[in-house]
């Protein structure tokens, strides 16, 4: 017999590691929801605004505190404003919030993680030295110094702007409030990042099929590529889902407190920080940012859950 | 026959805490084209260094300080880095010990087994698809097709380790260092691999290293055995030579403590006290003497040189590195 290959059979479809990836992710019934309902956030952070039933500063002092009616779905607050009108445009706000921190975070901790776990030695001493320093520090101490040392420098700058060029763009002191929660935010949680990335560098250096793929003589962009960022990625998209909701939690808190995105622009944290004055005799005014929050949170956690089991094939069943 | 490989006094320190590990202390042997070779020696003796060291796949910590390293003329150890990537893989085939941990879990069995021939020959991805499913039907992996659209996770060790050693053939290489390929299966998946290299070796001529601590998996397999000590080889000779008439005390006792259906039931089983010497200075006597039962005073002052047996030279000198001539003296089988 002659030693001929013999016809391949029919092949099965071959899928990349990404599409089996989205097959699965729609497979799980939790990740879908989550999934539905950050893109559901998104369209409304993104056209809200313009769909709202009211204006989102428009008082109306004869109808304040109302309850959830068919003329204000949420209620209306202690100025009379529409709640629903500013949970929705508060959406915006958190989700700027959330996508900045978290790329900015991300951005740090990418540098600093790869950083220590590639080169190891001093310079990942320095980077460990660093990140301990970073978390030791209590976080809203940091953002509050920032903001309380920052801030009337930074006002005061763009009111100089404004006046000595007319430009409009530096009338808005809205600005600095986005930029020093996230840059704070930032501060803090990219220790977190960097940790989770130097030790997964770390760890997949060191395995066997790294050294194989070595022995084989493939390249090390190729290396990269298709041996350490999938083997990485789990841990980082958990960290990613984990965080936006933590941000949004967080600036928050920030807001509650005063130091974070300051009235009249709406965010959950300081609608949940003004109905929580109120809230014995108006809980509608508490309940609907706080609900709203919680179900964005809980659909980050689903969809970075379901998204980490999906692109993780020994997961698969 | 041809010398495909030559190595000359080839030297692999380790970059420690305060000061060095000297893991290979000048290896010097050479193989013909089509020849199998076995180097035994325990846990931290340097065979698995110094095998690596042949093609420089060395931890950062590692260097190799002195020697050189002859692949069909070519020097490797002073060749550049985007040469030596070229080696690997298309000349040079590796097999690990662990299949279980070898493969990148991320990757299909196909794309991680045609990566090297895509990279190294430039073949199209289906073309390649088919030949791996040629290698893998070689290999005795049932339905390969199949299997290339499958992950890791989804095969036996012994698959694995298949997958394995068809990934090292697929670039058809001159030289296939196996680094205790067997060791984490058990003993039937052993056999029937052990078998599988024998197949594999004669069809497609290629030389084999293969580096085991177990001396009794060599028999019937090898041409030649090297016996490692310290970074030091201690005896090299043909297959019979050193199972019928060993020359180095070392070699004597790993020998002498295979147990046998001989043995009386009950008996302790021979074994070499002691532990293999640490490497953090190089030894200034045999690197064997304070275990070594045979040994003299000369063997605590000087190294002994790997030297030819009187009487056994030839194409494959029976070559032993000791101060006692131990010829007579070892066992008697």
């Amino acid at each position: 017999m002659t030693d001929q290959a013999l016809p391949l059979p029919q092949e099965e479809k071959q899928f990349s590691l990404a599409k089996d990836a989205f097959i699965r992710l729609v497979a799980n019934r939790l990740a879908v929801v989550g999934m539905v309902l950050v893109a559901f956030l998104f369209f409304i952070a993104i056209f809200g605004p313009y769909l709202t039933p009211y204006d989102f500063l428009s008082q109306d002092l004869l109808s304040r505190n109302q309850a959830p009616s068919w003329q204000h779905w949420f209620g209306t607050d202690d100025l009379g404003r529409d709640i629903l009108s500013r949970v929705i445009y508060g959406s915006r706000t958190a989700v700027i919030v959330g996508f900045s921190t978290v790329s900015f975070s991300l951005v740090i901790g990418l540098f600093m993680g790869a950083l220590g776990g590639y080169f190891g030695g001093k310079v990942d001493a320095f980077v460990v030295w660093l990140i301990d320093i970073t978390m030791s520090i209590p976080s809203l101490l940091l953002v509050i110094v920032i903001n309380v040392s920052l801030k009337p420098p930074l006002v005061n700058w763009m009111d100089a702007q404004f006046v000595a060029t007319g430009n409009e763009f530096y009338r808005n002191t809205i600005w600095v409030d986005f930029v020093l929660v996230f840059g704070s935010l930032a501060l803090i949680k990219w220790p977190k990042a960097a940790r989770i990335i130097r030790g997964q560098i770390l760890s997949i250096r060191n395995k066997n099929y790294v050294l194989a793929a070595e022995a084989l003589g493939v390249p090390t962009y190729k290396i990269v590529r298709r041996y350490v960022i999938p083997n990485a990625i789990g841990p980082i998209i958990v960290y990613i889902s984990a965080a936006l909701g933590e941000a949004m939690v967080l600036e928050s808190s920030f807001s509650f407190l005063g130091v974070g995105v300051r009235p009249p622009i709406p965010s959950w944290g300081n609608m949940i920080s003004d109905g929580l004055r109120i809230w014995q005799l108006y809980p509608h005014v508490l309940a609907a940012p706080a609900a709203v929050l919680a179900i964005v949170t809980i659909a980050f956690s689903f969809l970075g859950d379901g998204l980490n089991d999906a692109l993780n094939p020994r997961q698969w069943k | 026959m041809t010398k495909l490989l030559e190595v000359n006094n080839l030297h692999t320190r380790f970059k420690v805490r305060n000061g060095y590990l000297h893991a290979v202390n000048g290896v010097s042997f050479s193989l013909d084209r089509g020849e199998m070779l076995g180097v035994v020696g325990e846990s931290g003796c340097g065979k698995s260094v110094s095998m690596m060291s042949l093609i420089r796949l060395l931890p950062p910590a590692a260097e190799i300080t002195d020697g050189e390293v002859l692949l069909e003329g070519e020097d490797i150890t002073h060749a550049s880095v985007n040469r030596v990537n070229a080696i690997r893989g298309s000349k040079v085939g590796m097999i690990f010990q662990d299949p279980m941990t070898s493969l990148n879990p991320f990757m299909k069995i196909g794309e991680q087994v045609i990566e090297s021939i895509v990279f190294h020959k430039k073949l199209a991805k289906a073309e390649a698809l088919k030949q791996a499913a040629r290698y893998l039907k070689m290999v005795g992996i049932s339905n390969a097709e199949h299997r290339l659209n499958e992950y890791p996770h989804q095969l036996s060790g012994g698959m694995r380790q298949r997958v394995m050693i068809a990934m090292a053939l697929l670039n058809e290489p001159s030289l296939v260092i196996a680094d205790e390929p067997t060791t984490a299966l058990d003993v039937t998946i052993q056999a029937q691999i052990v078998e599988l290299v024998k197949g594999l070796r004669e069809k497609l001529n290629m030389s084999i290293i293969w580096i085991t601590h177990d001396l009794s998996l060599l028999a019937g397999m090898v041409d030649r055995i090297m016996v490692m000590y310290g970074g030091y080889i201690v005896e090299e000779a043909v297959l019979d030579d050193i199972y019928k008439s060993p020359l180095h005390p070392y070699t004597i006792g790993l020998l002498k403590s295979i147990p046998s259906l001989k043995t009386e039931a009950g008996s302790r089983l021979p074994s070499i006290p002691g532990a293999p010497p640490n490497l953090f200075a190089e030894p200034t006597g045999c690197p064997f003497a304070p275990r070594c039962t045979y040994r003299v005073d000369r063997c605590t002052r000087e190294v002994p040189a790997l030297a030819t047996v009187p009487g056994a030279e030839g194409d494959r000198p029976h070559r032993v590195a000791c101060w006692v001539d131990m010829r007579g003296r070892g066992i008697a089988q």
